[in-house]
This record gives C-alpha cells, structure tokens and sequence, in this order.
C-alpha cells in the first residue's frame, strides 16, 4: 500500500477517534492536515487521474470529508459545513459511478437541504432537489428535508415546528432549532406587513412563544424597532416606500421629436 | 474511469475559503487549469480570488497565480481591461507564447494599449516615465519572441504601432531579407502611421539603417529622404553616384531622379539640383567645397534664359578639365535635365505625339449633335477637344473647324484659347512661340481681344505647370502691365500654375496686387493662384488671405481666397487643424466650404479616421448645399489611397435626397477611384448617371469617365455600355443642357490624352502627386467656372514604359506582356455606319510602310464591321493579316522604326511583345516582363514610367526608337500664315516634333 495513503487513513482513524471524545480542538486540526494531504493524491476530483489505489484514495477521501461535514454540524459552524459539502459533492455526483454508495449519503444530502431552508435559500434548494433521483427522493432522509419544506411554503408554521420531533438523525438537530428561528423571523416578517400592532398575548401566539418572557426577549434582540405599547406591539411600518415614480414624460417626447428631426436629416 | 470529470467547481471555490495556505493554494492551481470550463462559476467568487492576490502574506508565485486567475475570468466576462490589469499582476505567469484566444486577445489589448500609451506621452512631449513597466515588460517579450521566431513583419507592425523604434531598428536589422523588410516598413509607415511627424522619425530611422547596410538601396534611400525633405542627402548621394567611375552607377543616380521628377515636387527637385556641386574647373582645387551659394547662383543664371538652360552651364565649363570631371560634368548636365523635369517631360510628350489614338470622329459626332446657339456644349466640346488632345501637341481638330470655333466669345474664347495649353501641355521650349499670336503685345496695346490674350496667359501656365522657371518672369510682366481684369484672371492663374508651390515672395506680392484692386473676376483667380503658389507650405500667409476674404464684398472672391487657403495646408495633417476649426466653423458658407477643401487637402490621401468623420458630420448636418456637396467630395480626396473604401462609405450618401449630396458622392468616387476601374465604383455610379436631377447626372458621367479612363471593352463592358449611354446622350436633342455637358467632358476625359494617360493621384512610390491632387481639387471648383476644368490635366500621367540608355535616348527595347492583347488595346475606333470614313486618320503619317498599314487597318475594319454579325473570331484573323504584312517589312528593313507596339500574329496569342516606348496601362503592369536574353537589362525592374536600362553590348550601334518626326506631317491642314519664329525654333531644338502652326480666329 502507497505509504502516503497509509498515512491518510492512520490519521483518519485518530480523527475519528478524536470526532467520538469530542474533542473539537484536535479533530480540527486533524482534519486540516487530513486535507492538507488529500491535496496530494492526483486520483481526487478534479484531476480523476487514474492512479492504482484510486478505488481506496477516493473512498478515504470520501470519508474524511463526510466526517468532516459532521464535524462541522457538531460545531455549529455553517460555513465550515458548507465548504466541506461542497467539497464532498464530486464524490457523489462524479466519483459516483466508480464507487459503491456512501451510507451516509442521503443523511448528509438531506442535511445540505436543511441547511439551505434554515438559510432560507429556497432557489438553492430546489436546484439541489432537482438533482436527485428519484430514488433519493423515495429516502426518510430527503422527505423529510422536502416535507418541511412544503409546510414551510404553505405557513404551516406549527408543523414545521412539530416536525423537530421526528427527526432522522441526531444530527439533524442543529438544524431544526435553527429552522424554528427561520420561521418565527418568516412570521414576524408578515406580521409586520399584514399588522399595524398586535397585542402581547396574540402575538406570542402568533410568534409561537410558549411565554411573554420570550417574546419580550426576543423583540429586543431581533426587532429594536418594534414599539411595546399599552399591551401591545405596534410595528413600524415602512410608510416611506416611494411613491410610483413619475413618468419623465416631456424629456422623453423632446427626445422622440429630436430623433425624427435628426433621421429627418440623415440622407 | 478515464471520463470521469468534473461537472462543478464548487469544490474547489470552497476550499478557497479554507484556512490552510497550501489548500488555498492547491485549489487557485487546479481552478486555473479548469478557469476555461467553470468561469461562470468561478466568476461569482472572483472577489475572494482578487483578496487572495492581495493579500501580502502569500508568497509571490501564488499571488501571481491569483492575479492570472482572475484576469481569465474577467477576459471571459469580456471585460478586457479588468483583465489586463490583473494579466499584468500575473508576471512571468502570463506567457506571451501560449496559444490560446485568451492570450492572444490580452495581447493584442496590451499592445493597443501601450501603443496609445506611449503615443498619448509622446503628444504631450512628457517622458513615458508613468508607463507601466509590466506592460512594457510584456510588449517587449512579445517583441522578442516574435524576432526569435522570425515573426519580423508581426515585430515591426507592432513596434512601429508602439513608437519603439529600437526594437523596430532590431528587427529590420535581425531579419534575413532586410531590402524587403524595409520596403515593407516603407509601405506600412505611409499607410498606417497616421501622424506626420512620428512617420518622419520612423523614416528617418529606415534612411539611417538603409545606410548601414553594405549595398545601399539608394532608390529606397532616396525615396525616404524625399518624404523627410532633405534635399542635401538626396543630391550627396547623386553626386557620389554621378562620380563613380562606373557607368551603371549615373544610370543608377538618373534612374533616382526619374523617380524622384514622377512625384513632381517642384520645390523639393530644383532644391536637389542646386546643390549638386559643379564640375570642378582645375584639378588642384580642393575637394568639393559644398558651398551652395555660388553654384545655385550659377544655376538661376543658367536657368533663366528660357530654352537651352541645360546646354548653358556644361559649354561655359567643360574646358580644361581632367576626363573624369568631364565625364562628371556630361553627366551632371544630363542630370540637372532630368531634376528639372525637362528630359521626362520632352520624352513623355514625344510619347504622347506618336502614340496618339484619340479618335476624332467622336468629336465630330459631338459637334454636329451640339446646337450652334448653345454656348455651354459649344464650349463643352471645345473642353472635351482640349482633354482628348492632352499633351499630345495634336490640335488638328481645332484647324479643321476654325469656322465654328469662332462662334465662341467672351469666355468661351477664353477657354478655347487656353484649351490649346492642355493641348500643347509640356511643350516646355515652344509654348511661348505657340502662344505668341494670342498673347497680349507689350507696346501695340489691345491687339487682341482681351479674352483671347487672357487665356493665353493661362494656357502658358498650363503647359509650363509644375515646371514654370522660364515663363515666371513673362507672366508677372504681363501681369503687372495689365489693367484688365480678363487679362489679370489669365495671368493669375497662368503664374499660379507655373510656380507651382514654389512660394516666392514676389510673385506672391505681385498677385496680392491684382486680388486688392478688388475686382471679381481677376481676385477670383488671384485667390486660387496665391493658393498654388503657396501649395502645402501653410505659411502665415493664410490669415492675411483670410482676413480679405471677410473684407471683400465679391462672392467670386472670398470663393477663391477659401480655395486658396485650402491649398496651402496641403499635405500638413494635424498642422492644419487650427486653421480648418477656424473656417469650418465661420458664418460665411463659402469660407465653410473653403474648411472642405481644407479638410480635404490638409489630409489628402491619408485616410484618416479623423478627417472622414468630420466630413461626414458636415455632409449631413451643414445648412449650406455648397458645403454639404464639397464635404461629400472632400471625402474623394481623403480617400485616394485606399479606393476600395470609398464606395462603401459614400454609398449610403448616393441615395440621398438632397441632390448636392449625391453630386458629391458621385465625384467622390470619381476622384478616389479615378483610373482604377473600380467594379464597386461603377456599380455605385451607373444608377446616379440616370438620376433625375440634370447636375447629378452631370457629376455621374464625369466621374464614371474618370473612373473608367482608359479602359476598354474587354476588361469590362460596362465600358461599352458607358460609351454608347454618352453618345445617346449627346445626341438626345431634348435631353438637359447640363447633363449634355457632362456627357461631352466625359467623353473627352474617357479618351484623355490620346488614349495614352491615365488619372493618377499617387506615385509608383505611394508618395502624393502633389500637381495631380491640387489639379482635381481645383477642376472640381469647374460647378462655378468653367475654365477651371482645365486642371483636370495636371492629374494626367502617361501610361507608358519608357525606357532609356545612358544617352537617355530612348534605344529599341522589347519586353513581354503576359496577357491577351485584347485585354488592354486601345478602344476600337468608331465607325461611321454609313461612309465617310476617309478622314478617320487625320495624323496621316507620310511614309510608305504607315500608309500601308493604314490600308490594311482600314480593310480590317472595313471587313470587321462587315463580319461583326459573324462572331467575334474572323476579327483578330484580319488583323492578322495586316500586322502580318506589316512586321514582314519590318523585317526587311531594319533602318525603319517604328513606334508602334507590334502585336502578335498568333491567332488567340495568350500574351504579346511591346516594344519601347510603349503603353502598359495601370491594370497591365502586373503582366510585365523583361526578357531574359534581352541586351537592355533595366536597372529597376519597373513595369511602367521611365526605367533607365543598362546595356550589355555596348560596343554595338544602338537602334533608337521614338526619334522625331519627319516635320513636313504636322501642317497639312495649316492655310493660314506661316509663323516666322516657328520655322527658327523647329532648327533650334531637333528633339521635338513639329510645333503646330498659329491660327486665327475668323471672326
């Protein structure tokens, strides 16, 4: 076996090990060097050289990225998460074909997707959705990912919220706390629109607050413009939106009428 | 496995963002070899890319990779300048010999740039001390790699383009065909190096490595220093040439100054020739003292006396000299000859008489369709007489019809008179004696009429035009004798044309006179004139004439005056600048219309995108027709050196509403096409000859003629067409006066001097005709006067391979042209459908060999109109005949010369053997070729104009061609008096034919 490859997989397994203590320090600087020497292996994406252990290097290649996007959910670091997906993704849409299918594919498929919907990047989402197979489709996995995302579309807040509940993975955590905020900033994002105020008690049932605690606590982070008064929320308005701009429309017929009477002149 | 790809470079942009160096740098490494398929995506995340090159912590080859990186995505996004500057971060990343479109299109972005860099630092005379060294730093390895590779023409364009006139010096010098790289550069710097002065440096530099070389290419040399104006180097070279012992070597110097005399700078040459030194009297004198002052001293003393100039200095100095002085001195006297123009212009004429073709039986059909009462064709025909006759010293038509020629008065006699200087153009020794009986008596006061004497004094400038030192002096005499304003338009213009561009001070102040007696007629003609004299010198002379065009009340003179200044910023491109804002922007149309003009000239030839811009602003947007129309003809004259542009950009115009713009467009491409035969030229012309404005068509058919000039039927038949719609024309009795007129100038313009010369505005050397340009400039002022359209003859230059022996004597010489015959012959001549084709060959030539190839000639034509229903083949078969007949005497008789290019007898001959002196028009020269077994070898392998040939045995008698005419053929038609003096000059100069006899008018 390539020493080089030797090595890659000793250190993997000691960042395995160091993933399971959590030790966060360790394994990511493991990680680090474990990419560091990926780098060094010509059979990777995007060369696809086609080198004799290319068959193991790329499925160690896939592994330690895999973890590393774990890694990444168990740090709570988003853009670490996105940086690692992207660099997964080759092995799954073009060292597919030479490889036997990850296990943990569809798991972390789905948290990308989640991902995006916590991010509220509902068009990247959905391009993401239509690369997948069917199949993919068909896993607990994507459905959910894709269930919550309808409920989201559709306003069906609570069953976005409910759905915390049943989620796949442990993993998948992370994400769902996070898509409550999503949600709760999506409806405090129309109630500002629809409402000129709301009182405390209908708010927090709108907002989905089990308490008033929170809701206070929560306008005074997120929404300082947000007026408490006698009881209830009164929400600025943006009233300064411009006025349908006025058409400019005697420069535009000075311009017509200069054009004629150039092309009148035009031989 | 082997197509596994990638299909994103998502990967790949996410690891940029990682934090470890070797990451960031293994993933700029693998985007840079992928930039070519994932730009898109890359583009997105250009600005971390561009941070990355920033970022000072990163070693230098990363940076640079950055850089390079995000220059390819910009390139791709087509933002090229984003793209070079980043190129330009990458360093020695950005490899100039890579062969892809991204190089090659940041290549040429670069030097674009660094060309207009380094032109704008040396416009505004700073040092190119902000000039980005990188972009240096890539132009100059472009340049070497283009040396190395043998790229040199790529080198030189570019370093030409770049003003890097080291590396353009390196590159000529480094190249394995120097002679050629240099004809190259010489070509390249007059057609694509736009401003005046920088074209003088890189000339400047080629003389400077021309005369490195270790055999100078003194033709080339010569040429250059032309351009540069320097007379000195010019005649220092003669002069060592004309002292070398070797013969070939004054062939070579005489071969120079033909060349030199056929871009007909008149200032320039009598420059030259006053500083060839003289032949040293004693032997003991020191080497050649290269004072100027005595020997030019010596040359106006020669030179003023009118005709035996030449003859002069060698008689009073050749005695007592050692042989190899008098050899110089022979030479020197054959040379001054030539610098004078005196030799070229003698041969041509003589050239022009034997070979004269024109066809009088078209002119006679003008003048019995013309009606007696209209004055305008009268005159017309009297023009189209003049032009046919060009030079050829031929006015029999005239003597023939001495009744109805009487009919024209006043101006029209004017003109008739001065017809017979475009007639006698060149007849340097006897113009004087020929004009004689019309010219104004000194003492006898009014012999004449006024108009007669008027335009005598004009036809003198005309056949002293360019080449005016002998008559100068007469005509400021006659100008300053005179108070009548005829005689003081003629002798204006006369003057103007003799001293052509010579800017003398006291001719200047003698015309100032006549223009501020303020009289209309005679300033009209002072303002032109004050303009040819002071052609392309842009002196200050230019406001005074300005400030009395806003003076002067006459129409007729702000007219000329604007003329006239537009004639003195001839040739100064941007130096013009100030003086064209100043008129282009002045209320008065006309001085407008003088900006046209000046436009036109200042820039004339050089096709600048400047200049055709601003032109095309003013034929559109002017108020003024006169403007709009002279700014469309304007375009003609920025155009001439590249006619196949100009129907593109003048054609829109054609179709204009306004008919002054498409009179324009018409001579527009009448100017700048002129002689060529452009196929896109009469494509764009034929619709406008049948326009339904009378002065279009006029202006159509003038500038088909002069587009068509010399062409014939069989190289295309629209020629023919043209012909036959000019003759319905002339003799559709309702058509329009003015459209009438134009179909008989256009005549006498398609048959112009005798068949034998063309419309040329440009030397073989691509150097302007100055003569030629100022010619058409003014003839087309003939919209307000008539007379004018005499001009038009300066611009003619003969068609002909002349070649010369040492004696510039013209030996019997034969060479190949490589073509069907028919392709260039002459136009057949007309036929009377019924009879009367006894007087078809008035210049009936007395010997017996020529009558009987007449008789056979005239039997062939008879029997080819007689078989023309048969087909096109018995034709050639009975000429056959004839020519046979003829060369078989030929043979017999060697002593007979004659000066008609023999044809083949073959049947379908698929080329034919011209015999010197002979035609070759324009389209032929490239047909030409010298025999190999010949025992003239040329000393320039030129297929036209006067070649100097070298012969091999010279111990041999030489058969000479092209001697004079017996002079007993000239006068059969002459009943009136025999001229006294003419008789005494036709003893005095043996070279020339027979000067015609004076005639009268009747009336």
């Amino acid at each position: 076996m390539d020493p080089k490859l030797t090595e890659v997989s000793q250190l993997f397994e000691r960042f395995k090990a160091a993933c399971t203590r959590d030790d966060l320090n360790t394994s990511t600087n493991q990680l680090s060097q474990l990419k560091v020497l990926l780098t060094g292996f010509r059979s990777l994406p995007p060369l696809f050289e086609n080198t004799p252990d290319a068959d193991k290097e790329l499925t160690i290649a896939r592994d330690v990225y895999e973890h590393a996007v774990l890694l990444s959910v168990k740090i709570g670091d988003q853009e670490a998460f996105e940086r690692n997906f992207f660099q997964l993704k080759p092995y799954y849409t073009d060292a597919g074909s030479c490889l036997p299918q990850s296990p943990q594919e569809y798991m972390i498929l789905g948290l990308n997707l989640l991902r995006l919907l916590v991010q509220n990047r509902i068009a990247e989402f959905h391009t993401e959705l239509e690369l997948l197979s069917p199949t993919a489709l068909e896993d607990p996995c994507i459905k959910h990912a894709v269930e919550l995302e309808q409920s989201f579309m559709e306003g069906a807040y609570n069953r976005v919220l409910s759905a915390k509940h049943n989620v796949p993975y442990k993993s998948y955590d992370y994400f769902m706390d996070l898509l409550a905020k999503t949600v709760r900033d999506e409806i405090a994002g129309c109630s500002e629109k629809a409402y000129d105020y709301l009182s405390i008690s209908d708010a927090c049932q709108v907002l989905l607050f089990p308490s008033e605690n929170e809701l206070l606590e929560y306008i005074k982070e997120e929404h300082p413009e947000w007026e408490i008064k006698n009881g209830s929320v009164v929400f600025q308005k943006a009233k300064e939106s411009a006025p349908c701009k006025e058409i400019p429309s005697l420069q535009l017929i000075n311009q017509t009428l200069s054009y004629a009477r150039e092309l009148e002149r035009i031989v | 496995m082997a197509t596994t790809m990638v299909s994103s470079a998502g990967g790949l942009l996410a690891m940029l963002n990682e934090s470890h160096p070797l990451l960031k740098q293994h993933a700029l490494y693998n985007l840079n070899n992928f930039v070519d398929q994932f730009w898109p995506e890359i583009s997105t995340s250009v600005p971390i890319i561009e941070s990355l090159y920033e970022d000072d912590e990163f070693d230098l080859h990363q940076r640079q990779l950055a850089a390079l990186l995000v220059s390819k995505v910009f390139y791709y996004l087509g933002e090229l300048n984003d793209s070079l500057s980043y190129a330009l971060g990458a360093g020695s990343l950005f490899d100039v010999s890579e062969d892809s479109d991204y190089v090659h299109t940041l290549l040429a972005k670069a030097i674009d740039e660094y060309a207009s860099l380094k032109s704008k630092a040396a416009e505004s005379n700073a040092d190119g001390a902000d000039m980005d060294l990188r972009l240096e730093g890539i132009v100059e390895r472009l340049l070497e790699k283009c040396i190395m590779d043998g790229k040199y023409q790529h080198a030189m364009g570019i370093a030409i383009e770049c003003r890097r006139l080291d590396k353009l010096e390196e590159a000529i010098m480094k190249s394995d065909n120097v002679h050629g790289t240099l004809s190259y550069c010489i070509d390249v710097s007059h057609s694509y190096v736009n401003r005046r002065e920088y074209r003088q440096e890189v000339l400047q530099l080629l003389v400077k490595v021309y005369q490195k070389l270790p055999s100078p290419d003194y033709l080339s040399i010569c040429q250059c220093l032309m351009f540069l104006d320097e007379p000195e180097g010019v005649a220092s070279i003669l002069e060592k040439l004309l002292r070398s012992g070797n013969k070939d070597e004054a062939l070579l110097a005489f071969q120079i100054a033909f060349d030199l005399v056929e871009n007909e700078h008149q200032a320039f040459l009598l420059n030259v020739r006053d500083r060839l030194s003289p032949p040293k009297s004693q032997v003991s004198e020191p080497a050649l003292p290269k004072s100027t002052v005595p020997d030019s001293s010596q040359n106006e003393n020669s030179s003023a006396p009118d005709v035996q100039m030449t003859e002069g200095t060698s008689s009073s100095t050749v005695h007592e000299m050692d042989p190899s002085e008098a050899v110089y001195a022979e030479r020197l006297t054959k040379m001054k000859g030539i610098l004078s123009g005196e030799t070229s212009i003698q041969l041509t004429l003589q050239f022009l008489y034997s070979h004269n073709k024109s066809d009088l039986l078209i002119l006679k059909t003008i003048k019995q369709s013309v009606e007696m009462r209209n004055s305008v064709c009268h005159s017309a025909t009297i023009f189209a007489n003049a032009i046919m006759h060009a030079g050829t010293t031929v006015d029999t038509f005239l003597r023939e019809n001495l009744d109805w020629l009487s009919r024209a008065t006043n101006w029209a006699k004017f003109s008739a008179t001065a017809g017979l200087g475009v007639i006698h153009r060149g007849h340097l020794q006897q113009g004087r004696s020929l004009m004689a009986p019309y010219l104004p008596q000194g003492g006898a006061g009014g012999g004449g009429s006024p108009y007669s004497e008027g335009g005598a004094l004009y036809a003198l400038g005309l056949i002293h035009a360019n080449h005016g030192e002998g008559i100068k002096q007469f005509l400021r005499e006659s100008l300053r004798s005179t108070s009548v304003e005829v005689v003081q338009h003629g002798a204006c213009l006369g003057l103007g044309l003799a001293a052509l561009g010579t800017a003398d001070e006291d001719i200047f102040d003698d015309i100032k006179s006549a223009l501020y007696t303020d009289s209309a007629v005679a300033g009209e003609a002072a303002g032109i004139s004050m303009g040819l004299l002071m052609v392309g010198t842009a002196s200050e002379k230019t406001s005074e004439m300005l400030a009395y065009a806003h003076e002067t009340q006459h129409e007729k003179i702000i007219r000329g005056l604007a003329l006239g200044i537009a004639l003195t910023v001839y040739g100064r491109e941007e130096e013009a600048d100030t003086l064209i804002e100043q008129m282009t922007r002045d209320q008065d149309p006309i001085l407008r219309y003088g900006g046209m003009y000046a436009l036109a000239l200042a820039y004339s030839g050089t096709a600048n995108n400047k200049a055709i811009r601003q032109l095309l602003h003013f034929a559109v947007s002017d108020v003024s027709d006169d403007v709009r129309r002279t700014a469309v003809l304007a375009l003609g004259f920025v155009l001439y050196s590249e006619p196949e542009q100009t129907p593109r950009i003048v054609s829109l115009l054609s179709e204009s509403y306004n008919p002054h713009v498409r009179y324009g467009a018409a001579l527009a491409v009448g100017i700048s096409c002129a002689g060529t035969g452009l196929s896109e030229a009469i494509s764009l012309l034929e619709p406008l000859t049948s326009d339904v404005v009378d002065f279009v068509r006029q202006g159509a058919l003038i500038a088909m003629a002069m587009v068509m000039v010399q062409m014939n039927e069989a190289s295309d038949s629209r020629v023919g067409t043209f012909r036959r719609q000019l003759e319905k024309i002339i003799l559709d009795k309702h058509e329009d006066t003015m459209s009438k007129m134009g179909a008989i100038l256009a005549s006498g313009i398609l048959d112009a001097g005798g068949r034998n010369v063309t419309i040329r505005l440009l030397s073989k050397t691509k150097h302007d005709k100055i003569t030629a340009v100022v010619g058409l400039a003014v003839f087309s002022q003939f919209w307000y006067w008539y007379p004018l359209i005499y001009f038009i003859s300066l611009a003619f230059s003969p068609t002909a391979f002349i070649g010369l022996n040492y004696d510039l004597k013209v030996p019997k010489f034969e060479f190949v042209s490589n073509t069907k015959p028919s392709l260039f012959e002459y136009p057949k001549p007309t036929t009377v459908p019924t009879t009367t084709s006894a007087v078809k060959l008035p210049t009936a030539v007395l010997s017996t060999s020529v009558k009987a190839k007449a008789r056979a000639k005239k039997e062939a034509d008879q029997k080819a109109t007689a078989e023309k229903a048969a087909g096109a083949e018995p034709s050639p078969a009975s000429t056959s005949a004839g020519k046979g007949k003829a060369s078989s005497e030929k043979d017999g008789d060697a002593m007979q010369v004659d000066g008609q290019p023999e044809k083949k007898a073959e049947p379908e001959p698929s080329h034919e053997i011209l015999t010197n002196p002979a035609r070759v028009v324009p389209a032929q020269e490239k047909f030409i070729k010298f025999m190999e077994d010949s025992r003239y070898v040329p000393v320039k392998s030129a297929p036209s104009g006067f070649v100097l040939l070298r012969d091999l045995q010279p111990t041999e008698p030489e058969v000479l061609s092209l001697t004079d005419t017996p002079s007993s053929t000239a006068s059969p038609a002459s009943g009136s008096a025999t001229g006294q003096q003419s008789s005494a000059s036709a003893m005095a100069v043996d070279e020339e034919p027979q000067p015609p006899q004076p005639f009268e008018y009747t009336s």
